[in-house]
């Protein structure tokens, strides 16, 4: 079955269906900021200091369409990578099934802004990315767990969460080594409560917490700049 | 140790040139690069997703059900019932599956499951034990709502030693469900594509011998059917079987012929995906004016939903004079209980540290004091001395009595004690190979599910071989390796340590054997350290290990290795302290510091251990402080059913926290020490509250509301 030959009414249920829920509530909620604060453990009411400035200046952003499948340019670690979305996709669904290869080092656990397993750098602030919609990031920074290190290079944070141990099951890992990054940027050597604060928007079921702080706290102190490369 | 043995031994626990120091993951930098791949990030080519569709309410009957809408969303390839109209649910969990949708991405399966109408009579709920147990309530159990009543002890006894106590304390002590939280949720991707074969990617604590439950879904033969979990996100005990979306992925494969993504959401996991039993705990306990615990009676219910429950036979760790106890489970209309990280330990711990407390406090005695004089073990004795004076214990100023707090902030410090008994299993194999190239491989068929097995496995090797342990790789986490442990009730370090230490061994007799040679010496003489292979007593006679592998020639050396039952012991012990602070006018309880001390013979990789025990402690904070599955009386309906509002402790509320090895466990053996420090924590933050300011809390979680009102109840 084709769309045109769907009654009109039908379509609209259907469309009502793909997913038009999560995109007006993560509009009304203004997404960006609210993930954007979460994940920084920061309760920032503003919204004037949005990540995302949506329709406004983000280009692409005002000629989003609203159903169907549809290609967008994301500009993932530097790279710009095109990819087909619907208008229902998250930026989180996005990479890790949308864009090829997926980018499967950010973590899907809530879902819902609630646990920072998903988090990402957008225009240098952590964000929930299962909060921002796909079609809202076209023009901005994004940078992944898969631009920060590798393996066999590893950024000092990184070093530092495996020389701590902060780590177990490693499931919560990317989201916090993601976060420890826009942390340590931000603060360049940041003090016990200060980590404690902007990490607060990720959980951790192992039981990690004390080392993260530790590795993080470590980073900082090593001033090798900033989990820059 | 690499003397040359007829056996494998470990040797003295202080001679390790490797195990017993910090030894930093194999497969972090994997993990924190993003680049470790879990079961929910398999990606094949042709793969669908399925949703479930789930029944929200726990009883309810079908009315009337339409998926055609469903269907017609593009890009859902599959949508159907799994009951009819007319048929029941019997209970929230497994039972409330109705359905599945599937789709060519994750969005539309969503927008499918949109479409799916079904229209429900709801049935009176049954979530509640007073509602199970009311007269004329529906019965949700399979044989009625109360099953599985045992009794020991003799009442008249009891009773008769209760009315000689100088203190006698009465409590009914409640502990809510609690929900694992793998951050991973449960799941499956089952690769069959028709034919006779298929991998099954399996979030699991199990892998060898799970490739039979699927084989048999697939009805191809278990030989046909590989199961892999190379990285396994969190189980805590929930994740052996593959459960309902197991069945319901295999099926939908065969239907499809094509890969299924069936990983629960969040919202189904805290639904069907297994839970810690609650319990209620009606105590009596006494004990005499110097300190004896003299006798105990404990009524107690299981709450595991469908389930049976777990809870230990009283008395729990201590000895006690006279005990009677009578245990029964009380079934609701809710998701089976499951094993969760010492099953039914930390329940138990709550009431029976809790007694313990106020009767030490009932006689004017150290409950310090009070414990140790009613352990027998004396590793108990020295473990608690030790705890108690990293805490503070000695220098606080109120330990006979609870503080009188002057102002509204109150501090106080608790304890509890452990016990598990890290039993361990025969069945490891493990295959090393030596490669001409100087590399190193064992592989056997087990899961890192947080745990570090993968580290442990090349550390014993990288040891035996004088390399480190970054040097060997390992292969496992696969139903085709050589067979394993499933990863429960801490057995995987004392099942798994010496399969692969017996590897190691024969792997290195087997290398001194051809090197002997070369070294002009006997194989006996053959010392392996530091990337070299040398002879006894003269370095001088040595060759690099590069140099001893390139003479095995073209073809790799090949060894097995099997469970040696000397190398394991059983049989552990644990206690925590924890210090809090109690605000008594907002109710806010905060802990500043948590202690740890465990035993567990050799320790393989200690900051692995460390790990474990702060693990052990955080999620005993959580539960302490927060954690709690929440149902509407009324309709039944899930209020706890995601993280937003079943919180688990953040980094905001992590105390200082110290892990203490205990090097005086001198037990040339190794055995799994995790259960244990699950299972004191939570009893000692109660403790440390009521030695604060005087208040007793019965109920979990220690919530504001739970301490004003116990604060309401005294003045
Ligand atoms: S998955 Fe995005 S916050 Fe949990
Ligand atoms: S390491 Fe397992 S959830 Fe954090």
């Amino acid at each position: 079955m084709t769309p045109d030959d769907r009654s009109p009414s039908e379509q609209d249920e259907l469309d009502e269906l793909s997913g038009l829920s999560r995109r007006s509530f993560l509009k009304g909620a203004g997404g960006g900021v609210v993930a954007g604060a979460l994940a920084g453990g920061l309760a920032q009411p503003s919204t004037s200091e949005g990540v995302v400035p949506q329709e406004a200046s983000a280009p692409g952003a005002s000629t989003v369409s609203l159903s169907g499948r549809h290609q967008i340019a994301l500009q993932v670690n530097g790279e710009q990578v095109l990819v087909d979305v619907e208008p229902q996709t998250t930026l989180l669904g996005a990479l890790r099934h949308h864009v090829s290869p997926p980018m499967t080092g950010t973590k899907e656990v809530c879902d819902r802004g609630s646990c920072g397993a998903c988090t990402v750098i957008v225009d240098g602030r952590p964000v929930y990315s299962c909060m921002q919609l796909a079609d809202d990031m076209p023009g901005h920074a994004i940078r992944t767990i898969e631009g920060i290190g590798t393996p066999d290079d590893l950024s000092p944070v990184q070093e530092e969460f495996c020389r701590f141990d902060g780590l177990m099951c490693g499931f919560c890992t990317p989201g916090f080594i993601v976060a420890s990054t826009a942390c340590l940027e931000k603060h360049g050597a940041p003090d016990v409560d200060t980590i404690k604060r902007e990490l607060s928007g990720n959980v951790c079921r192992c039981g990690t917490q004390t080392h993260i702080i530790r590795a993080v706290q470590a980073a900082g102190e090593s001033g090798v700049l900033k989990g820059e490369r | 140790m690499t003397s040359a043995r007829n056996r494998p031994e470990w040797g003295s626990n202080d001679t390790h040139a490797l195990l017993n120091s910090d030894i930093p993951r194999v497969d972090g930098p994997e993990k924190v690069t993003g680049r470790a791949i879990y079961t929910h990030d398999i990606r094949l080519p042709q793969m669908v997703y399925a949703r479930l569709v789930v029944c929200p309410y726990p009883r309810a009957k079908i009315k009337s059900q339409s998926y055609r809408k469903a269907r017609k969303v593009p890009g859902v390839v599959h949508g159907a019932p799994f009951k009819e109209v007319g048929d029941s649910i019997a209970f929230q969990g497994a039972d409330g599956v109705v359905g599945a949708i599937v789709a060519e991405t994750p969005e539309a399966a969503a927008a499918g499951l949109c479409g799916v109408k079904i229209d429900y009579e709801v049935l009176e709920p049954v979530v509640t034990p007073e509602d199970a147990l009311a007269p004329g309530a529906p019965v949700v159990g399979r044989r009625g709502n109360v099953t599985g009543l045992s009794s020991s002890g003799d009442r008249a006894e009891v009773e008769a030693a209760l009315s000689e106590c100088a203190a006698v304390v009465r409590g009914t002590f409640r502990v809510p469900v609690q929900h694992h939280v793998s951050l991973e949720t449960h799941g499956v991707v089952v690769d069959y594509r028709g034919g006779n074969e298929a991998t099954v990617y399996f979030s699991t604590q199990g892998v060898t011998g799970s490739n039979r439950e699927f084989a048999s879904h697939l009805d191809l033969p278990s030989e046909n059917v590989r199961v892999v979990a190379h990285n396994v996100g969190g189980g805590f005990g929930a994740k052996f079987g593959g459960g309902i979306e197991g069945r319901i992925a295999c099926e939908l494969a065969l239907e499809l012929r094509r890969p299924v993504h069936l990983m629960l959401t969040r919202e189904d996991e805290f639904l069907m995906a297994g839970n810690r039993s609650g319990s209620e705990q009606r105590v009596i306990a006494g004990a005499s004016r110097d300190g004896v615990f003299k006798a105990l009676a404990v009524e107690a219910d299981r709450h595991g939903g469908v389930g049976r429950g777990a809870l230990p036979t009283p008395p729990y760790i201590y000895s006690v004079g006279n005990t009677y106890s009578e245990i029964r489970s009380v079934h609701t209309a809710t998701d089976s209980s499951r094993a969760m990280r010492a099953p039914g330990h930390p329940q138990a711990s709550f009431a029976m540290e809790s007694v313990l407390d106020e009767l030490a406090y009932g006689i004017n005695m150290d409950p310090v004091e009070f414990r140790k004089k009613n352990l027998a073990d004396p590793v108990y004795h020295r473990q608690l001395d030790r705890v108690a004076k990293e805490i503070g214990w000695l220098e606080h100023p109120h330990r006979t009595q609870p503080g009188v707090p002057e102002n509204a902030l109150a501090v106080g410090i608790g304890f509890g004690v452990a016990i598990w008994g890290s039993r361990s299993r025969d069945i490891t194999v493990v295959d090393v190979r030596i490669g001409p190239d100087g590399s190193v491989l064992a592989a056997t068929g087990v899961q890192d599910i947080g745990q570090g097995a993968r580290t442990l496995v090349a550390a014993i090797v990288a040891e035996e071989l004088g390399l480190a342990a970054h040097e060997v790789s390992t292969d496992i986490g696969d139903s085709r390796l050589p067979p394993s442990v499933a990863s429960g009730g801490s057995v995987t370090t004392g099942s798994l340590g010496p399969s692969v230490k017996d590897g190691a061994f024969n792997a290195r007799v087997e290398l001194a054997k051809r090197i002997a040679p070369m070294l002009d010496a006997e194989p006996e003489e053959i010392r392996f350290a530091d990337h070299r292979v040398f002879v006894e007593g003269d370095s001088g006679r040595s060759v690099s290990w590069k140099q001893a592998c390139a003479s095995l020639g073209k073809d790799p050396l090949q060894v097995s290795g099997r469970f040696q039952p000397h190398l394991r012991d059983q049989g552990i012990h644990g206690a925590q302290a924890a210090k809090v602070e109690v605000d008594l006018l907002t109710g806010r309880v905060t802990v500043l510091k948590m202690v740890s001390i465990q035993d567990q013979g050799l320790p393989l990789n200690r900051m692995a251990i460390r790990s474990q025990m702060n693990g052990g402690m955080i999620q005993a904070l959580s539960f302490a402080l927060f954690e709690e599955r929440v149902l509407d009386k009324k309709t039944g309906l899930m209020l706890s059913g995601n993280l937003e509002n079943y919180k688990i402790a953040g980094c905001g509320e992590m105390p200082e926290l110290v892990a203490i090895i205990d090097d005086e466990d001198t037990r040339e053996a190794v055995m799994g020490m995790a259960e244990a420090s699950n299972i004191p924590g939570h009893s000692a933050i109660g403790n440390a509250i009521y030695n604060a300011c005087g208040l007793r809390l019965r109920e979990m979680p220690f919530t504001p509301a739970r301490v004003l009102q116990a604060k309401g109840g005294m003045s």
